[in-house]
């Protein structure tokens, strides 16, 4: 005797035209939206340096020599945008807001540094379409405290986030620069 | 209303899989053979290999849409094509719509309504300023003024510092240019320095047209449809494996 299998009686009652409908509306309903997605702004330059620094002091700038421009080219693998890079000091603390290609957009990152370690990261605007994982406290947190040891690496290694290797690079990659600027500015 | 037979339910659902399949295969067959290079990206080298055809360029908005607009600053031409900006041929890494250039002792200065780029002669980006260092945004209009750099912006007029990085409200007249469209000679080889240079990893391009997003809400929906295609098939596939009975 075959076993009766229990369908529901809407399925029951429905004509074979009807399924296919309701198959081909689910299906629109339950795709997603177009595509290349936008911006992600986690929180404005100025926000980021008046939450860490309590103020905006006033703007200064390290203007890159030819040396080093070379020691940036080394760290970053190219040079960086611009040949003077903006920061804002209070008492020992320096903030810099620096911008690193991830794999195609660049990502805006906030630094804090105070006594040669970083104390603050935070991604303030981040553009890819992959990879936004590292604008989370639990990757950011992992840089903080780090310093720098010869050869302008991090004192200690930072975990990889699978499928957004090249945002965690940028980011490690901006710590060492932050730290870098903030030891010759 | 009676209940279908066993024999009709079985019918049914070997229709659905024949035309399902049949209507699923080309797309399914893209995203088993896509997913298998991308799989070995690294191996086959398609980090490396490039696309620079028109159509997928503009896809990714490397070649953008509309009238490219500019304004010439000394000899050099500032221009903005859709979201991007040109210094002559050159990318330029700014944010916002062109608002004008001038030229400040040996610098360039270009402006848009929420950024302000400090170029020198050799075409290098010295000073990229953003709200932090800016007047209340939007920018409105750039000028010069007694060899310094004034901007115009919603909250009034404003005189710059010699290094740029501090500002004083003033009161001057300030008097700008408008920017023109580009001729025909001028927006096609603005095209092909975009084509040649902005080329895509062809990973990249093969990733987006996996997850059909390349091809904007059509493409994921075909995709997703796929996707679904592949549950039901396997339903209906599991439902039509007991042997009938004779």
């Amino acid at each position: 005797m075959e076993n009766p299998i229990i369908i529901p009686s809407i399925l029951v009652s429905a004509t074979a035209s009807k399924l296919r409908s309701l198959f081909f509306v689910t299906a629109l309903l339950l795709s997603g939206g177009s595509a290349f997605s936008a911006d992600r702004v986690y929180q404005k330059p100025s926000d980021f340096i008046r939450g860490s620094l309590g103020k905006i002091p006033a703007t200064k700038a390290i203007t890159l020599n030819a040396t080093q421009q070379k020691t940036v080219r080394a760290i970053l693998g190219k040079r960086y945008k611009t040949t003077s890079i903006r920061y804002w000091s209070v008492g020992k603390k320096t903030a810099l807001i620096l911008e690193e290609v991830g794999k195609a957009e660049y990502i805006t990152t906030g630094y804090v540094v105070s006594e040669g370690k970083i104390s603050t990261v935070k991604v303030l605007v981040y553009r890819e379409t992959h990879g936004w994982e590292v604008a989370r406290p639990a990757f950011t947190k992992q840089l903080e405290g780090t310093q720098l040891k010869g050869g302008n690496q991090l004192s200690r290694p930072v975990k990889n986030i699978a499928g957004a290797t090249l945002s965690v690079r940028a980011l490690t990659k901006l710590a060492r620069l932050a730290l870098y600027l903030d030891s010759i500015k | 209303m009676t209940e279908p037979t066993p024999k009709i339910r079985r019918r049914n659902a070997r229709n659905w899989h024949r035309w399902l399949g049949l209507v699923a295969a080309i797309p399914l067959l893209w995203l088993s053979i896509s997913g298998l290079l991308l799989n070995h990206t690294a191996f086959l080298g398609l980090n490396e290999a490039e696309v620079s055809t028109g159509w997928i360029l503009k896809k990714y908005n490397q070649v953008p849409e509309g009238d490219p607009r500019g304004i010439q600053v000394g000899d050099r031409k500032v221009s903005q094509w859709g979201k991007l900006l040109f210094l002559d041929h050159e990318d330029l890494q700014l944010n916002g719509n062109l608002v004008g250039g001038v030229a400040v002792k040996n610098r360039l200065v270009i402006a848009t309504d929420e950024r302000v780029a400090i170029v020198n002669g050799s075409g290098e980006m010295e000073l990229d300023l953003d709200e932090l260092s800016l007047p209340p945004l939007p920018v409105e209009g750039v000028g010069v003024e007694g060899q310094q750099l004034v901007l115009r912006s919603a909250g009034g007029t404003y005189r710059f510092s010699d290094d740029f990085l501090s500002f004083k409200e003033a009161e001057i007249s300030l008097s700008t240019t408008s920017l023109s469209l580009l001729e025909d000679r001028a927006r096609d080889e603005l095209e092909s320095a975009i084509r040649t240079r902005n080329a895509m990893p062809l990973s990249r391009v093969i990733l987006d047209a996996h997850s059909g997003k390349i091809f904007g809400f059509p493409g994921t929906l075909l995709t997703d449809l796929a996707a679904i295609s592949v549950i039901v098939l396997t339903i209906l596939g599991l439902r039509l494996f007991p042997k009938r009975k004779l």
